[in-house]
C-alpha cells in the first residue's frame, strides 16, 4: 500500500513535468494545426545557458528566471522565423518544418558547442527525502506537483477569465471567426507560443535540474513525452494534454516497479506499447476531440 | 492490374534502367576521378541510402503519410539480420547469451536478409493496423507521431537489451573479413528497389494509394479502401527498407542503436523530401543532390580545407566551416525546402512517365462516341423512414425516397431543408438515427462509403473532389479498377471512351487541377460513371455555372447515365436544372419530403411556392 | 459608405463572382439576393477579407479595404455574421459577446454587454450557458448580437434566417425591423427573397455570380422576370 502511494506521488511528479509540456504543444496545435516536434528545443536553449551561467556565477535564484524567459524567448524566435513563414500550409510542411527547426538548433549546437555532455551542479535539496510514516517522499517531486498545480491555476484562470484567454480559445475554435470579431491572428499567434513556451520555461526548469547536464539532443527526449502525451490525451484538447501527461508520467512509474527486475530496463518499450494499445481501441486519445469530415 | 501495359510495366523497367545508370554511373565517375578509399565509401553509402530512401519513398510518396518508423523498421531488420549472419565466434564475444538460442545459429547473407525481411514485415503488419485504426490519410499528424514512437521504441529496445543487442556502446560486430566486400548485392538491390517503386507505383494498388493521398474521401467514394492499400503500401515499402537497412549493417560490417535513429531518419526523410516525394525520380535525385551537399559541407568544416587555395581555416568564415557542417545542411535543407518548395525540386515528376510521354504513346485516336444501352438492367434503391437528429435539432423526419434503374430523380428544397443531410445519409457520412436504405433489398446503411459505391451507389461532390496531381485519364483509370473488380456483372465502358464522352479527350493528359470549372464538373461525372454504377448521386452538379452551361449539363448527365445504364439522383438547388433533367422530382423542407411526382405536378404544388418563397406568398 | 466596384473572386478554377458592382450609403438597409449557389456568401467574405479576390476594389468609409485582414477589416467598422453563424459553441454567451466586443475598451465593452442583455432578453437567461447548447434561434441572434459588440458602422449579415423555423424566421425579420428603426446601417443576404424585399431599402440580385438587378424592394418585386431568380429557377 505505502510503496503504491509512493508510486504515485512519484508518478504524478513525473507526470506533472510533462502535463507542462504536453499542454504547450496543445496550445499551439489548437491554434494552427501545428504539432511542434521543436518544443524540446525549449529546454535544449535554455539548458545550455544554464550551463553557461554557472560557469559564470550564477546559482540556481537567478537561473531558474533565467530559464523561464529563455524559454517564451526562444519559442517566439522559432515562431517568427519558421512557423510564421508555413502559416496555413499543408498538416506534412508543418510537421517537418517543426521537425527540421529541432534538427538545425540540436546540430547547431554540435557545432558550436560540442558533441560532449555539460554538465552543471543539481540544487543541493534535490536529492532529498521526506520520511511521512512509511514512506520517503521526494522533496523534488513535491515541488514539482506544488508548482504545477499553481501554474495550471494561472493558466486556466488566463484563458477563462482574460481577453487574451478568450481571444486564443476562439481562435483555436474557429480562425476566421475570430478574426472577423477583431482579434489579431498575429498577436494570438504569438500569444499562443509565448504561453506554449512559458509553460515549456517551467517544466524546463525541473527538467534541467532533474538532468544535471545537457547535450544538443536533451531536447528529443522532452518532446517527445509532450507530444505524447498531448496525443494520449486527444490532440485539440487542452484538458486531455494535462490529463495525458500525468498518465504518461503514472504509466512509467507504476510499469516500472510492475515489471519483474529481469527486464525493468525495458519500461519505456512498455509504455509505448500500451500507448500503442490506447490508440489500437481509442484511436482518438483519452478525451477525443470530435473530428467532423468535411464534404 | 496495370491498365496500360506500355506505360505501367515497359517504360518503368526502361525508367529504372535510366535511374540506375545514372546514380551508379555519377558514383563511379566521381570515384574514378578522386581515386581514393574515402570516395569509394561515400559512393557505396550513397547506394545504400538510395534503396532505403526508395523504400521509404513507396509509403510517404504514394499515401502522403509521413513515417519517421521506417528507420525504426530498418533497425528491426538490421538487427534481425546482424544475429543470423554474423559467426557464433563473433557472437560469442559480444552476446554469448543471447536469446533463443541464437548465439550459436548462422546462416547465409543472402537467407538472413530473408529472415529479415520476413520478421520485420510481422512487425510492419502490426504497427499498420495501429495506424489504420488511428484513421491515418495524408498528412494525419496522429500517424505521424506513431511511426515516431516506434522509431524510439526500437532505439530503447536496443539500448536496453544487451543480451541480444550488445547494447548501446559495444554493439554486434562482423568479424575481420566477414563484412560485405565489393558492391555486387547493393547494385542488385538498389535496380531490384528501383522497380519495385516505379512498378508498384503503376500498379492497381499504388494508384488506388495515391487517389486516396490526393483526395481520401472521393477516393472512399469511388470504392477505394484507402486503409487496404496503405498497408500494401508499407508492406511493400518495409520490405525494400529492410533489405537495404541489412545490407547497410553488411556494409558498415557493425550495427549499433543510434545507427538507426534520429539522425538516419533525418537524413534519408530530407533525401527524400528534397528531391520531390512524390516521385522515384525525386528520392534518386535527392539521394544524390544531398550526399553531395553533406560531403562538400564536411569538407569545408574540415581543418586545412582550401578552396580555390584559400584556406578556409584562417578565413573569417570560420565560425561557419567547422566539424559537424553537414549536419546543420541538413536541417537547413529541410526548413528551407518546407517554406520555399514544400514539394521538393521535382514535385512528383517522374521520368520515365516523361518519356512515355514523349516517345512511348505513339498515335491516339479519338474514340468513337458511345451508344446508349438498349436496355436498362431492373433495379430500384429505396430510401425510407430516414430519421436524424443533431443534438435536440430533427433535421430529417422521416424522409425517403425510392429510384428506379434509368430513371432521373431529383431532390429539390430550399436551403437548410434537410437536402445536404439526406445526401450525407446515403453517401455513408452520417448514420441515420432510424430508417434504412437499399439497392435491390440488399440494405446498405451504416456501410462504409467504399461499400456503397462498390455496390453500386457512386456519388459526386457538389466542391468537386478530384484527384488532382493524377491526370485527367489516370482520375477515370481509378474507377475503372475498383469497377474491374467489383462491378463486373455490369457494363463497364473503357476509360477513353468515356473521356472523350465527356468531351475531355483533347485534356487526357492534363492534370485534373488544371482543369476550368466546367471540365472539372464532367470529368467528376465520367469518373462517376467509369464506376459502372446502378444509381449515380449528383450532389449540386451546377453549383456555380452559368444558366447556359447548367443547359448543356442537363444533356451530358443524361446521355452520360444512358451510356451506362444507371439511374440518376440529383440534388440541386436550381428548379430550372431540376425540372428540366428530372422524370420525377423530391421536394425537401423542414427535414421532410413536402411534394414528390412529375416536374409540373411539383410545380404547381403550392406547397412548394410556399416553400421557396416564404409564407407570404401563400396569402 | 461601402463601395464595391469590379469584384471578382474565384475558387481555383471557378469563377465565384464576377464584375460585381455595389453601394451600401449610410443607414441604408441593403439586401442581396438571389438562388443558393449565386455567390452571396463569396460577395459578403470578399468584402469582410475572409477570400482572396482576383480583381476590383473594395473601399469603405472613405478607405480602401481592398485586399485586407479580417480583422483590419472589423477595426474600420464594418462587421459580418458569418454563414452557419459560427458562434464559439464551447464558450458560454458571455464569452462569446465579450470576444465580439474585442476591440473595444473594458469599460465599453461591459456597457455594450448590458446593452445586449437587453435587447435581447434570450441571451441574457443563458448567459453562462455554453453557446453550443442554445437553438438556432438563439444562437443566430447571439451571433448579431456578438457583431454590434464591436459597435460596427456597418453590419452584413449572411444568410439570417437559415435553417430556421418560421416562427423564428419572423423573430430574424423583426430584429432586422428594430435595428433598422436604431438608424443602423446594414447589408444582408437572404433567400427568402419577398421577405428581405419588404424590409429592405434597395436590393441587389444575384445569379450566378453576376448581379442581374438593383432597385428597391417595390421595384424588384414587381418585375415578374425576376420571379424565376427567387425560386431558383
Amino acid at each position: 500500500m505505502s510503496e503504491l502511494l509512493q508510486n504515485l506521488i512519484d508518478g504524478l511528479g513525473r507526470g506533472s513535468i510533462y502535463a507542462l509540456l504536453a499542454l504547450g504543444v496543445a496550445v499551439v496545435f489548437g491554434i494552427m494545426h501545428l504539432l511542434n516536434f521543436a518544443h524540446g528545443e525549449l529546454i535544449t536553449i535554455p539548458g545550455y545557458l544554464t550551463y553557461w551561467a554557472f560557469n559564470n556565477g550564477w546559482n540556481w535564484w537567478t537561473v531558474v528566471p533565467l530559464i523561464v524567459v529563455s524559454a517564451v524567448i526562444t519559442s517566439l524566435i522559432i515562431e517568427r522565423v519558421a512557423f510564421s513563414r508555413v502559416r496555413g500550409a499543408s498538416d506534412f510542411t508543418l510537421l517537418l518544418t517543426s521537425f527540421g527547426v529541432h534538427f538545425i538548433v540540436s546540430a547547431g549546437f554540435l557545432l558550436y558547442v560540442s558533441a560532449s555532455v555539460k554538465p552543471y551542479p543539481r540544487p543541493t535539496w534535490f536529492a532529498k527525502t521526506l520520511a511521512v510514516g512509511s514512506l520517503n517522499i521526494e522533496v523534488f517531486d513535491l515541488v514539482v506537483i506544488a508548482v504545477t498545480v499553481v501554474v495550471l491555476a494561472g493558466t486556466t484562470w488566463l484563458l477563462q477569465r482574460t481577453m487574451f484567454g478568450l481571444a486564443l480559445r476562439a481562435a483555436a475554435a474557429d480562425f476566421d471567426a475570430a478574426r472577423l470579431m477583431g482579434v489579431k491572428s498575429d498577436s494570438v499567434i504569438r500569444g499562443a507560443f509565448a504561453l506554449s513556451g512559458f509553460l515549456a520555461g517551467i517544466a524546463g526548469v525541473f527538467w534541467i535540474m532533474r538532468e544535471g547536464q545537457v547535450t544538443p539532443t536533451a531536447g528529443i527526449n522532452p518532446m517527445l513525452q509532450g507530444v505524447l502525451a498531448a496525443l494520449i490525451g486527444g490532440l485539440g484538447s487542452l484538458r486531455g494534454a494535462v490529463l495525458g501527461g500525468l498518465a504518461l508520467g503514472l504509466a512509467e512509474v507504476l510499469l516500472r516497479s510492475w515489471l519483474p527486475v529481469g527486464i525493468q530496463n525495458l519500461t519505456t518499450g512498455f509504455v509505448f506499447v500500451m500507448i500503442a494499445l490506447l490508440f489500437i481501441f481509442r484511436p482518438g486519445g483519452l478525451l477525443s476531440v470530435p473530428q467532423v469530415e468535411r464534404v | 492490374m496495370f491498365p496500360n501495359a506500355r506505360r505501367d510495366i515497359a517504360f518503368p523497367v526502361i525508367g529504372s534502367l535510366v535511374l540506375f545508370a545514372v546514380l551508379f554511373g555519377g558514383g563511379m565517375i566521381y570515384q574514378t576521378i578522386l581515386g581514393n578509399g574515402s570516395a569509394e565509401r561515400l559512393v557505396t553509402t550513397m547506394l545504400v541510402d538510395a534503396i532505403i530512401v526508395i523504400g521509404i519513398q513507396i509509403y510517404i510518396g504514394n499515401t502522403g503519410i509521413l513515417s519517421f518508423g521506417h528507420i525504426g523498421f530498418g533497425a528491426i531488420a538490421g538487427y534481425v539480420f546482424a544475429v543470423y549472419a554474423i559467426s557464433p565466434e563473433e557472437k560469442l564475444k559480444r552476446i554469448p547469451s543471447a536469446p533463443f538460442g541464437l548465439s550459436d545459429i548462422q546462416v547465409s547473407p543472402a537467407l538472413a536478409i530473408a529472415i529479415a525481411v520476413g520478421v520485420t514485415l510481422v512487425f510492419a503488419f502490426i504497427v499498420g493496423i495501429g495506424l489504420a485504426r488511428s484513421g491515418a490519410q495524408s498528412g494525419s499528424v496522429a500517424a505521424t507521431v506513431i511511426t515516431l514512437a516506434l522509431l524510439f521504441v526500437t532505439h530503447e529496445v536496443a539500448k536496453s537489451w544487451p543480451e541480444l543487442t550488445g547494447g548501446n556502446r559495444g554493439g554486434i560486430a562482423f568479424g575481420i573479413g566477414e563484412s560485405l566486400k565489393g558492391r555486387t548485392p547493393i547494385l542488385a538491390a538498389l535496380f531490384a528497389a528501383l522497380l519495385v517503386a516505379r512498378i508498384y507505383g503503376q500498379s492497381r494498388s499504388g494508384k488506388l494509394a495515391i487517389a486516396a493521398r490526393e483526395d481520401n474521401l472521393a477516393a472512399r467514394a469511388m470504392g477505394v479502401n484507402p486503409l487496404v492499400q496503405q498497408m500494401i503500401a508499407l508492406l511493400i515499402s518495409v520490405a525494400v527498407v529492410s533489405v537495404g537497412s541489412s545490407l547497410r549493417v553488411w556494409q558498415i560490417g557493425s550495427i549499433l542503436p543510434d545507427r538507426f535513429f534520429f539522425d538516419y531518419a533525418m537524413l534519408t526523410l530530407v533525401m527524400l523530401i528534397v528531391g520531390g516525394r512524390n516521385s522515384v525520380t525525386g528520392a534518386v535525385l535527392g539521394v544524390a543532390v544531398m550526399t553531395a551537399a553533406r560531403e562538400l559541407a564536411r569538407r569545408l568544416g574540415q581543418d586545412g580545407f582550401e578552396i580555390f587555395g584559400i584556406g578556409l581555416d584562417e578565413a573569417p568564415l570560420d565560425w561557419v566551416f567547422r566539424e559537424n557542417l553537414n549536419s546543420v545542411v541538413l536541417g537547413l535543407a529541410m526548413v528551407a525546402f518546407m517554406i520555399w518548395r514544400s514539394s521538393g525540386i521535382l514535385e512528383d515528376w517522374e521520368f520515365d512517365q516523361w518519356l512515355y510521354q514523349k516517345i512511348g504513346r505513339g498515335q491516339e485516336v479519338e474514340p468513337q462516341r458511345l451508344a446508349e444501352l438498349d436496355s436498362v438492367p431492373e433495379t430500384i434503391f429505396a430510401a425510407s423512414g430516414i430519421n436524424v437528429s443533431f443534438g435536440g435539432f430533427k433535421a430529417l423526419t422521416d424522409a425517403g425516397i425510392t429510384a428506379a434503374g434509368g430513371e432521373i430523380v431529383g431532390i429539390i428544397g430550399p436551403n437548410g431543408a434537410g437536402k445536404t443531410t439526406f445526401v450525407n445519409v446515403i453517401t455513408g457520412m452520417v448514420e441515420p438515427t432510424e430508417g434504412r436504405f437499399s439497392i435491390d433489398g440488399a440494405d446498405l446503411s451504416g456501410k462504409p462509403a467504399f461499400e456503397l459505391s462498390r455496390n453500386g451507389l457512386v456519388r459526386t461532390f457538389q466542391n468537386l473532389r478530384l484527384f488532382g496531381s493524377l491526370s485527367v485519364r489516370e482520375n477515370i483509370e481509378v474507377s475503372a479498377l475498383v469497377a474491374n473488380e467489383h462491378r463486373a456483372d455490369r457494363t463497364i465502358r473503357d476509360v477513353d471512351s468515356l473521356m472523350a464522352e465527356a468531351g475531355l479527350w483533347e485534356h487526357r493528359d492534363r492534370r485534373a487541377r488544371e482543369l476550368d470549372y466546367g471540365n472539372s464538373r464532367r470529368l467528376e461525372l465520367a469518373r462517376a460513371a467509369a464506376m459502372a454504377p446502378s444509381f449515380m448521386l449528383l450532389d449540386e452538379p451546377t453549383s456555380g455555372m452559368s444558366d447556359s452551361e447548367s443547359l448543356t449539363m442537363i444533356e451530358q448527365v443524361r446521355h452520360m447515365a444512358a451510356t451506362v445504364g444507371a439511374g440518376v439522383i440529383v440534388i440541386d438547388h436550381d428548379l430550372g436544372f431540376i425540372t428540366g433533367i428530372s422524370d420525377r422530382i423530391y421536394v425537401f423542407d423542414q427535414g421532410q419530403v413536402i411534394a414528390d411526382g412529375t416536374p409540373a405536378e411539383v410545380q404547381a404544388n403550392p406547397h412548394v411556392q410556399a416553400a421557396y418563397l416564404g409564407s407570404a406568398a401563400i396569402t | 459608405m461601402l463601395e464595391v466596384s469590379g469584384l471578382t473572386t474565384t475558387y481555383g478554377a471557378i469563377a465565384a463572382l464576377r464584375d460585381a458592382h455595389l453601394t451600401v450609403g449610410e443607414g441604408e438597409v441593403v439586401g442581396l439576393i438571389g438562388p443558393n449557389g449565386a455567390g452571396k456568401t463569396t460577395l459578403l467574405g470578399s468584402i469582410a477579407g475572409l477570400l482572396p479576390i482576383s480583381s476590383g476594389t473594395i473601399s469603405f468609409d472613405g478607405s480602401d479595404i481592398t485586399s485586407t485582414a479580417p480583422e483590419k477589416i472589423l477595426r474600420s467598422g464594418l462587421a459580418l455574421v458569418p454563414e452557419h453563424r459560427r458562434i464559439f459553441s464551447d464558450m458560454t454567451v458571455e464569452e462569446n459577446l465579450k470576444i465580439g466586443g474585442v476591440i473595444r475598451k473594458a469599460s465599453e465593452r461591459a456597457e455594450m454587454l448590458e446593452e445586449m442583455a437587453e435587447l435581447f432578453p434570450v441571451l441574457r437567461d443563458k448567459w453562462d450557458t455554453a453557446a453550443g447548447y442554445m437553438s438556432g434561434g438563439e444562437a443566430q441572434q447571439l451571433a448579431i448580437a456578438r457583431a454590434l459588440m464591436s459597435k460596427p458602422k456597418l453590419i452584413m449579415m449572411d444568410e439570417p434566417s437559415l435553417g430556421l423555423a418560421p416562427i423564428l424566421v419572423d423573430l430574424v425579420f423583426e430584429l432586422l425591423e428594430t435595428l433598422r428603426s436604431q438608424g443602423r446601417t446594414i447589408l444582408v443576404v437572404e433567400q427568402n427573397a419577398t421577405r428581405m424585399l419588404e424590409v429592405a431599402d434597395r436590393a441587389y440580385v444575384l445569379r450566378s455570380g453576376e448581379i442581374v438587378a438593383d432597385g428597391t424592394g417595390q421595384e424588384l418585386l414587381a418585375r415578374s422576370d425576376l420571379f424565376d431568380t427567387f425560386v431558383g429557377g
